[in-house]
């Protein structure tokens, strides 16, 4: 994510600072509606911020183009920031660039994921461990998708738990 | 690390304290077909109604609502996979043999589906209402199931099923602050459903019923009803609906809804799946089974 003030050059710069760490915050408290408790910065759907004055412009990517959850993204994402001191006015725009890849989730995502949901991340091409036992390469893919189509769904076959990746 | 009970009372015992069962645990037999029974009804259930969503697919009105439709679809057919999975870790059917009686009209699942949603308004109510109904039974469950595979399966469901119930509400909005049509649309759609969801929840529970005993449910289905009445008859009777209940009142002493006498015997026709749409239903199911047959031995080809 980076963060932009150039537009803010004739303000103090304690208080061009000051909006920008609270709307960054704000997102921050912004959970997905599929995972209760994970932050959309931990998932890595926030591009950049730009703030010029009073208003804040957010760009967001989705994980998956058609995601039905990006209307309540976009919801939550401006009523959290119009919440903000300081902001007059929220544009939330979804880019089409770049592609959200599973390694946009920070760690401290990964492990609420695993921990709240029994949900792991697949990142790279090396067998991913089970999320509920830590097996490595014990995991079986039963189903290409999931509930969700950023998931697969997969059988331990050391814990016998029937596990998600997202992917 | 698999446990076993001696007897059926330190079996119970462990339960009481709030043990949790794991799959690979000498349970009692009894158990076993109880918590079977349990997932396999919830399994059928989602794969029932994540048909019966598909086929507003092409009929929901706009793209955003057919996004939504979609997801949901995808959504219940994925809870379906988890679920049967998890069934048939169990020992007790296999996935095959669950789906081969579903598709014979042996199998059971939700009184919900045994009915035609006639509008896209029943589709609505069913988001609304029906949809709020199964997030309300599977709150309970999930908060106390002793039964751990399934536990850690319904916390992502319940998460899920929160999200269709905002699709819910918005689409509610629509209709209440709508054209006098559409008004009338979804009081026919309430009509049609306000029952159904009630029965839902299932007839009183008995006091000797194994699965609240064996804490596999850990609330009544009369209490679980009764919140939800508290929490939707005011909300339809506030946008202006009027629920097909002419008894249903707000007592004034105790501040509670209260319902009228309840007929359970639509509930127990689609208990035997004769319901006024189960044989529809059931023959769509098997088509639809035995018409995406090429795409499952596509796949089996790629991944041999």
């Amino acid at each position: 994510m980076t963060a932009r003030g150039s537009a803010l050059s004739n303000r103090p710069d304690s208080v061009v600072s000051s909006v920008q760490n609270d709307v960054v915050s704000a997102l921050r408290a912004v959970d997905d509606p599929e995972y209760p408790g994970v932050s959309i910065v931990d998932l890595g759907l926030v591009e950049d911020v730009r703030v010029d004055g009073e208003r804040v412009e957010v760009d967001l990517i989705p994980t998956f183009s058609g995601c039905p959850a990006l209307a309540f993204i976009a919801e939550d994402v401006a009523r959290a920031i119009e919440a903000v001191t300081g902001v007059g006015g929220v544009i939330v725009a979804f880019v089409p660039e770049p592609v959200w890849t599973p390694d946009r989730i920070s760690a401290d995502g990964r492990r609420r994921i695993a921990a709240g949901f029994g949900v792991g991340v697949q990142l790279g091409p090396k067998p991913p461990a089970c999320p509920h036992c830590g097996a490595p390469a014990a995991l079986r893919e039963t189903a290409l998708f999931g509930p969700v189509r950023c998931r697969s769904i997969h059988h331990c076959d050391a814990c016998g738990e029937a596990v998600e990746m997202i992917r | 690390m698999a446990r076993s009970w001696s007897s059926i009372g330190e079996f119970e015992t462990f339960l009481d304290e709030g043990g949790v069962v794991e799959k690979g645990d000498a349970m009692p037999d009894e158990y076993r077909d109880a918590v079977f029974r349990f997932i396999e009804l919830h399994a059928n259930s989602e794969l029932m109604g994540g048909l019966t969503e598909r086929d507003w697919i092409p009929k929901a009105p706009g793209l955003r609502r057919k996004m939504a439709v979609l997801a949901k679809t995808q959504d219940e057919i994925g809870h379906a996979h988890l679920l049967y999975m998890v069934a048939a870790d169990l020992g007790v059917k296999t996935r095959d043999e669950m789906l081969t009686d579903l598709f014979a009209g042996n199998g059971r699942f939700h009184n919900v589906f045994h009915y035609q949603a006639v509008t896209w308004a029943d589709q609505v109510a069913i988001a609304y209402l029906v949809d709020a109904a199964a997030l309300i039974s599977q709150q309970a469950v999930f908060k106390n199931c002793s039964y751990g595979p399934y536990k850690r399966i319904l916390r992502r469901i319940v998460a899920e099923e929160g999200f269709h119930m905002r699709h819910g509400e918005e689409m509610l909005l629509v209709f209440a602050e709508g054209t006098e049509i559409q008004r009338s649309m979804f009081q026919e759609a309430l009509d049609r459903w306000w029952w159904p969801t009630l029965h839902m929840f299932g007839p009183p529970s008995k006091d000797n019923d194994v699965l609240l005993r064996w804490h596999i449910k850990s609330e009544r289905n009369e209490d679980l009803r009764h919140k939800f009445v508290q929490k939707y008859a005011p909300l339809c009777t506030g946008y202006g609906f009027t629920p097909p209940d002419p008894e249903l009142h707000r007592d004034e002493e105790t501040g509670k809804w209260v319902t009228g006498e309840i007929d359970w015997e639509p509930l127990k026709a689609t208990f035997a799946n004769l319901g006024p749409d189960s044989a529809r239903r059931v023959g769509d199911a098997a088509r639809h089974w035995s018409d995406t047959g090429w795409v499952r031995a596509a796949l089996e080809a790629i991944a041999a």
